[in-house]
């Protein structure tokens, strides 16, 4: 008998021995013997999950130039907070907490001008306020801290958002820094203008001049198409405002409802001849970074529950956040910790993910974590990032999540996965995955009172 | 009662229907993966000692043997080559075997005669198959294809002689009629395969299952969506099921972890996974099992560790 036979017959039993656990003897090839008449519906949802009703931004324009340069915090974030409250019609005294991203505003101030603010939005007193910094994730953080703090049942509906003027607040540094700062090196990567950060990532992982703007080139594309096709419309909130004229010191009202960095016939000639401003022959220019700009964004979020109980349409869920600490001298390579980070939290794999969006603080490091992390870059910033409509840096965040939500709402079926991330100045990246599906429609979303025996979505 | 040695692992033990004290064990050389096998006959003699009445040399392992139950001299025996092996007690052993079936393709491994129709055994395969024989005729009489994995067992229904099962690794237990071109009930039993099923021999619509995944299920055939009942039975794999041809709720089992159990069906221990008896005297698998029509209590189980032993299912086997 040849042994190619024997090993057969070594085959068949070996499959014998397939491993299994003990409680497998309860499986078996049999139909559900249920039915159709599960007592319970299958879904992904759960009441305790936190979603987004709303997400709103004002336009984002260039700082000292553009049409919101003389608009304070105060207005921009009274201008979203109505918003969101009007359109959910939530009413303000539901809020539990409102937590704000702002990074260059002096603390206290800034912290009492979103108390100002939340007065400006017809909200009572009675709805506390705070802000929260870290540098520019703040607004990705001010909504992780909402959903946590829901999670842990300090309040059931809350206001996260972000704002920037950066045309008021330059980036600077006051006093002195501590002596001893040169005995440490990371204490000292802190220091290096975020443009050194660029550059340093730039060469050490080898990403040239003409790759910068390529990206930049596609990002003002990107950009200019979205508008183009009205994309932003649902998620831009006009601001009234004035401008004030800077040789006349005439003050005109107007209404800024467009973003107005995007430069959609930049190319990479045109970008080519801008000159690199933070290193000698270096790669990063101002067109293949990220533009100062001002601007505001707010996100209301609430249980699933009490969305249901609402009537209101779940725009995204909130699934997971990380955020991750890296070297500050390169600190642009944070998307590409933070990212995987946050995926692995939610339970997914990278491939899972439909729409990315990463915020573009330098081409160099945009491009950097897209291929590190092996992502396809169709699915990165689809509607343009940072350099063409602006990074302002404490609402980015918000800014990029409500960019996020609405571009996923449009897909529909096609993008149920959806992350927001950022590298962060002194050596920081941060992350969150979002979900949206189950029950967005907002057409059928109507409580049936009377009756028990439809489901929880039926319209009567 | 009595222990004897075999030369090769053993694979199958059957009491024969005549003779109180004979029994029939189908061994094979090197586990049955390669080599000879061995076809014998002993005779337990009052004290209990077994001794060797009959022995045949085959070409391949043999995997199980069945007693006829028209003639008390004649049994056969399933081959690993896919053959059929017919011998015969009464005439000498160079006149052995007497007739030869070789049409399965692939290895031969449970045999059932029929104890209605006396005339009539079937045969299963690895080649997917159970086919159906006669000694009266050349070849099979008919065949039987549907499972889409080896057919491990074959066993008729002790009280409807057209109807029988196939349990296979496709892990369906298929019920079959003589008189129907089709399988009656295809029965996914288990989530992995299905080594051993048997009828009760009380009632005629109740059969069990045991299964690579460790466990034994009854099924009733009138309601085939829903085991009656789930017996997490042994560690490894069930090699085989026996309904007690004394008692209607009496299981025995045997199984690679090298056990041979006895299990009331109709106490809430079964469930469980609580027997009555627990036997653990083979020291290899333990695969091949029966139970004495003619002496009621006397069990006999035959292992890879080349041994075969009797007992009363009341006792303990004793060497």
């Amino acid at each position: 008998m040849e042994s190619s036979a024997a090993q057969a017959r070594l085959a068949v039993l070996t499959k014998q021995f397939y491993p299994v656990s003990d409680d497998m003897h309860n499986l078996s090839l049999q139909g559900c013997a249920a039915g159709d008449s599960a007592a319970y519906e299958r879904r992904n949802v759960a009441d305790d999950d936190v979603v987004i009703v709303a997400a709103l931004r004002t336009p984002l324009t260039k700082a000292k130039r553009g049409g919101l340069k003389d608009t304070d915090a105060v207005d921009l974030l009274a201008t979203v907070f109505k918003a969101v409250l009007e359109r959910t019609r939530v009413e303000p005294e539901a809020l539990g907490d409102i937590v704000i991203g702002s990074v260059l505003g002096p603390s206290s101030q800034r912290a009492n001008e979103c108390r100002i603010a939340s007065f400006f939005a017809g909200i009572p007193e009675v709805v506390p306020v705070r802000t929260v910094n870290r540098q520019c994730s703040s607004g990705l953080q001010a909504i992780a801290d909402v959903a946590a703090a829901i999670k842990a049942g300090f309040y059931t509906v809350g206001l996260a958002g972000g704002v920037e003027t950066m045309s008021s607040n330059p980036m600077a540094w006051e006093g002195g820094i501590n002596p001893r700062i040169g005995e440490f090196p990371s204490a000292q990567g802190c220091m290096l203008p975020m443009g050194v950060t660029s550059e340093n990532v730039a060469a050490k992982f080898g990403v040239n001049r003409k790759t910068q703007d390529e990206f930049a080139a596609r990002s003002h594309r990107k950009a200019a198409a979205a508008k183009a096709a009205g994309k932003f419309r649902d998620e831009i909130v006009p601001v009234a405002t004035k401008v004030k004229d800077p040789k006349t010191n005439t003050e005109t009202p107007v209404v800024i409802s467009e973003d107005d960095g995007v430069r959609g016939n930049a190319t990479v000639e045109s970008l080519g001849t801008l000159p690199a401003v933070f290193k000698k022959n270096g790669t990063t220019t101002a067109g293949n970074s990220s533009q100062v700009t001002d601007g505001a964004a707010a996100v209301l979020m609430m249980t699933r529950a009490e969305a249901r109980r609402r009537g209101l349409p779940v725009l995204g869920v909130f699934r997971s956040f990380a955020a991750v600490g890296v070297d500050p001298s390169i600190m642009g390579i944070g998307p590409a910790v933070a990212i995987p980070a946050a995926v692995a939290r939610a339970g997914l794999q990278l491939d899972d993910i439909d729409v990315f969006e990463i915020n573009e603080a330098f081409a160099s490091q945009a491009y950097y974590s897209v291929n590190k992390l092996g992502i396809d870059e169709a699915k990165v910033n689809p509607n343009g990032g940072a350099i063409a409509l602006g990074h302002p840096l404490g609402a980015t965040g918000a800014r990029c999540t409500a960019t996020l939500l609405h571009e996923m709402r449009r897909r529909g079926r096609a993008a149920r996965f959806g992350v927001v991330s950022m590298c962060i100045g002194s050596g920081m990246g941060a992350a969150a995955v979002f979900e949206t599906g189950g029950e967005v429609d907002p057409v059928n979303v109507r409580a049936v009172k009377g009756q028990t025996l439809l489901s929880k979505d039926a319209v009567v | 009662m009595g222990r004897c040695r075999t030369a090769f692992n053993a694979y199958s033990v059957k009491f024969s229907p005549f003779y109180e004290g004979r029994i029939a064990v189908a061994t094979a050389q090197n586990f049955g993966i390669i080599g000879n096998g061995k076809q014998h006959v002993f005779e337990i003699a009052p004290n209990g000692a077994l001794h060797e009445v009959a022995q045949y040399d085959t070409q391949d392992g043999l995997y199980d043997c069945a007693w006829s139950e028209a003639n008390e001299n004649i049994l056969v025996s399933a081959s690993g080559d896919g053959s059929i092996k017919v011998y015969d007690t009464a005439l000498p052993p160079a006149a052995n075997p007497v007739r030869g079936f070789k049409e399965h393709k692939h290895e031969c491994c449970s045999l059932a005669w029929n104890p209605a129709r006396r005339d009539l055994f079937l045969s299963s395969s690895w080649d997917d198959t159970a086919r159906l024989w006669s000694l009266a005729a050349p070849t099979s009489l008919r065949t039987f294809a549907g499972h889409t994995y080896c057919v491990y067992h074959v066993a008729w229904n002790p009280r409807e002689p057209d109807v029988f099962l196939t349990a296979s690794g496709d892990t369906t237990v298929r019920v079959w009629d003589l008189r129907q071109p089709a399988p009656s009930l295809v029965l996914p039993a288990h989530g992995y395969e299905v080594l051993a099923a048997d009828w009760c021999k009380y009632d005629d619509c109740m059969l069990a299952t045991g299964s690579v995944d460790k466990s034994i299920k009854l099924w009733d055939v009138r309601m085939p969506g829903r085991e009656r009942l789930v017996i997490p039975a042994h560690s490894y794999a069930v090699r085989r099921v026996l309904f007690s041809p004394h008692a209607p709720s009496l299981l025995l089992s045997c199984s690679y972890d090298m056990t041979v159990k006895l299990w009331d069906t109709a106490s809430p221990q079964a469930a469980q996974g609580l027997p009555v008896r627990s036997w653990d005297h083979h020291s290899e698998f333990a695969v091949g099992l029966d139970a004495s029509t003619l002496r009621e209590g006397v069990v006999a189980s035959a292992g890879w560790d080349e041994s075969v032993w009797v007992w009363d299912q009341r006792g303990f086997p004793t060497p």
